[in-house]
């Protein structure tokens, strides 16, 4: 009660801090630039909600402090959907008709955002997507007004799967969280493992919310494999490997994660050590906007952006860059500019292609390591990948070769 | 007649309401009356016939599965469709009230649940129909027959479930009034009294529900199109529940009070909702409240039918269903 309490508290208060310079626009007479942002803030996804919220605000008010976009100030409008798709439609629908929002981001699970996205047409709304990775909204699902600023699952696949060739492994395994982003993972890396001429062994999928994994890692430890790929999130991904742990599974099989997160190794601590994955923002990517935005970010927060932080920014760049073209928010008007968007974000160059709507960019390999100056570990680059190599072809979701 | 004239007026203010509204407010008055419509449909177990289901979400998620699969993937108009999954739902009903009135009582409601929560766990591994946890999306509004788009609108929509609930009540009403509708009341006060007298209660009990699931599989046949969405929340136990609370909060044996009740718990929980995450603790609270102080419920109080006598019967009525 006391931290939903504090929680929407905040929420109310970052909407005026944020609405704050509102007070300037009405003496200018400009209409705020609203934006929806349907989000899971409680439930088993919860944590990633708030790094989205997180990130998205601290756009807001650094773009306001600036007088705004086009001279018109942003306005966050966050609902919490808990995780559940329907609730999500329901939140969406709640901010595009109450509060007049014809921008959207959010939608922290891909279940909601494939529940979402059929309906944006009718509400004649754009959604810039910053996290998710269902690799169908960008292919059988694709819809105009949809548009993904991030890298997406079938990419971050993509990139342990070239990193994997490089080495002897030959038997993998896979467990995955039981929704629409686990089975899209897996089924890539599945195909991808098969195009390495290696061994797919079998996966296992658990339900969104699991809290204990023993079963799980019993299977994975039985499975026989070399490494196991884990495609997890949020309080489930903390959950299985603080377990991992215990059961020492890291000794017999190499961990491979689809998402390596700061949050996940403040949980497990030094148990995260040796931990390979893809990361889609991690903020050791060494660029000058990276640096900036890294350096901003302490002085406001304290600590080292996280993933979700750092891809909702880059998503709020975009989004941007688009209204800047297009010199409006009109929708046609923006969807055509977000079209041919590109920006020079924190992760290296990242540009939308008009095809189908992925915003094409580069992928990195971490290991997590030990580093002075850090009081837990953090991830460091072992590879980075560039766009073209990771991108499938539009509207796919397998690869060529 | 007292009652077709407020039903008239009722209606008229409702058919009125999309040229005053703003859209939110439709979208959540549309989403009212489907919930009204499924409410409606358990009163019928509950308050005629005194049958206590604990699983009326099987209805709701049957309906909406059936619908969004045919609008999904046949094509099949939307004004077939409808029809066509609550007449399915009805159908598995017979099948499952076969089971469930082989017990009496508790035993009844528990055998409810259990089915109830079958069909959610089926729902949840069977990803080809089901599209398990991530639900089937984007569920169409498909127009026809002739070319018939006008229900794929906002207010065309609001229209075929305002006249889908309209036509559920006047049927319901006539049944409740019927020969069928005496014996019913018969097996509410006194079993084995109706039984005595002949009638075969085991067949009327089948029926009645099939009739209620038929009605609420309607109700969840345009809660698909209506969301564009259906997941396994709609089958979900908490889902049976709220319904129930509906019924009771609304005023059983009623018909109206379960529809009034429906949007009462809407209108409730949106303002409860936006105030406090606690908000089903509030609801808590208000529906002790109603059980203890005004059992006859919503429409109980506004229709005069809270005299003391009315009052104890409806009240030793619901203590006696749930002992």
């Amino acid at each position: 009660m006391a931290t939903s309490v504090t929680r929407r508290a905040a929420m109310r208060a970052s909407l005026v801090a944020v609405a704050a310079p509102a007070v300037l626009r009405h003496a200018r007479g400009e209409a705020p630039i609203k934006i929806g942002m349907p989000l899971a803030l409680t439930g088993p996804a919860a944590e990633i909600g708030e790094q989205m919220r997180h990130g998205a605000e601290f756009w807001a008010k650094t773009v306001n402090a600036k007088g705004g976009l086009l001279g018109r100030p942003i306005e966050l409008h966050v609902e919490d959907t808990t995780g559940d798709p329907a609730t999500c439609v329901r939140k969406a629908q709640l901010v595009v008709e109450r509060d007049g929002c014809h921008l959207l981001f959010g939608m922290v699970l891909s279940s909601e955002a494939l529940a979402v996205v059929p309906k944006l047409a009718e509400w004649n709304a754009i959604f810039v997507s910053s996290d998710n990775g269902d690799g169908r909204l960008t292919g059988s699902s694709f819809v105009p007004n949809f548009f993904r600023a991030n890298i997406s699952g079938p990419m971050e696949t993509r990139v342990i799967s070239l990193w994997l060739r490089r080495g002897e492994m030959k038997n993998f395994y896979a467990i995955g969280m039981d929704y629409a982003w686990g089975h899209n993972s897996i089924d890539v890396f599945k195909d991808e493992v098969a195009k390495a001429k290696k061994n797919f062994v079998g996966a296992v999928f658990s339900p969104i919310g699991t809290k204990d994994f023993s079963t799980y890692i019993t299977k994975i430890r039985q499975a026989g494999a070399d490494a196991c790929f884990i495609v997890m999130q949020g309080a489930d991904n903390n959950a299985f490997l603080s377990q991992a742990r215990e059961y020492r599974l890291a000794d017999k099989v190499q961990l491979v994660t689809s998402i390596v997160d700061l949050n996940s190794i403040h949980a497990v601590g030094d148990a995260a050590l040796g931990l390979a994955g893809s990361t889609r923002y991690v903020f050791t990517i060494d660029n000058l906007a990276n640096k900036a935005f890294v350096e901003a970010w302490r002085k406001e927060y304290g600590t080292e952006p996280d993933v979700f932080e750092g891809e909702q920014w880059q998503a709020c760049q975009i989004l941007q860059a688009g209204i800047e073209k297009a010199q409006s928010t009109d929708t046609d008007k923006l969807r055509a500019a977000l079209e041919t968007a590109a920006v020079d974000s924190i992760k290296g160059k990242a540009a939308i292609r008009a095809c189908d709507h992925q915003a094409v960019q580069g992928g990195y390999m971490v290991k997590v390591v030990k580093k002075e100056g850090f009081k837990t570990p953090i991830p460091e680059i072992i590879a980075a990948y560039p766009g073209d190599e990771i991108t499938p072809a539009c509207r796919q979701m397998t690869f060529e070769s | 007649m007292n009652f077709s004239r407020g039903l008239a007026a009722a209606a008229c203010v409702l058919a009125l309401a999309p040229a005053a509204l703003p859209p939110y407010a439709m979208t959540l008055l549309t989403e009212a009356l489907i919930l009204g419509l499924f409410a409606m449909s358990l009163d019928l177990m509950v308050g005629y016939t005194r049958l206590l289901s604990f699983g009326h979400a099987a209805a709701y998620g049957l309906g909406a599965y059936t619908c969004g699969n045919l609008l999904l993937h046949t094509g099949m108009p939307l004004l077939f469709a409808v029809p066509l999954a609550a007449l399915f739902s009805g159908i598995v009903a017979i099948g499952v009230a076969w089971v469930c009135t082989l017990a009496s009582g508790v035993s009844f409601s528990m055998l409810t649940l259990a089915f109830a929560q079958l069909f959610y766990a089926v729902a949840f591994k069977w990803t080809t129909v089901t599209g398990a946890s991530d639900g089937l999306a984007g569920i169409p509004r498909s127009p026809g027959p002739f070319g018939i788009a006008i229900f794929a609108g906002k207010a065309g929509f609001y229209y075929l479930v305002l006249a889908c609930l309209l036509g559920s009540l006047l049927f319901c009403r006539m049944l409740v009034h019927s020969p069928f509708g005496e014996v019913l009341r018969g097996i509410r006060e006194n079993e084995a009294k109706t039984l005595s007298l002949g009638y075969n209660t085991r067949r009327y009990k089948i029926a009645v529900v099939a009739i209620a699931f038929a009605l609420g599989g309607l109700a969840g046949a345009l809660y698909a199109p209506f969301a564009g969405f259906a997941n396994t929340e709609l089958l979900f136990w908490l889902f049976s529940g709220q319904v129930l609370i509906m019924v009771i909060v609304g005023g059983a044996g009623t018909l109206v009070g379960p529809i009034i009740g429906a949007a009462f718990f809407m209108l409730v929980s949106n303002l409860l909702s936006s105030w406090t995450d606690s908000w089903a603790l509030f609801f808590g609270l208000i529906f002790i409240g109603f059980v203890l102080f005004a059992p006859q419920g919503i429409w109980g109080l506004l229709s005069g039918t809270g005299r003391a006598e009315g009052r104890e019967r409806v009240r030793w009525r619901f203590l006696k269903s749930t002992s």
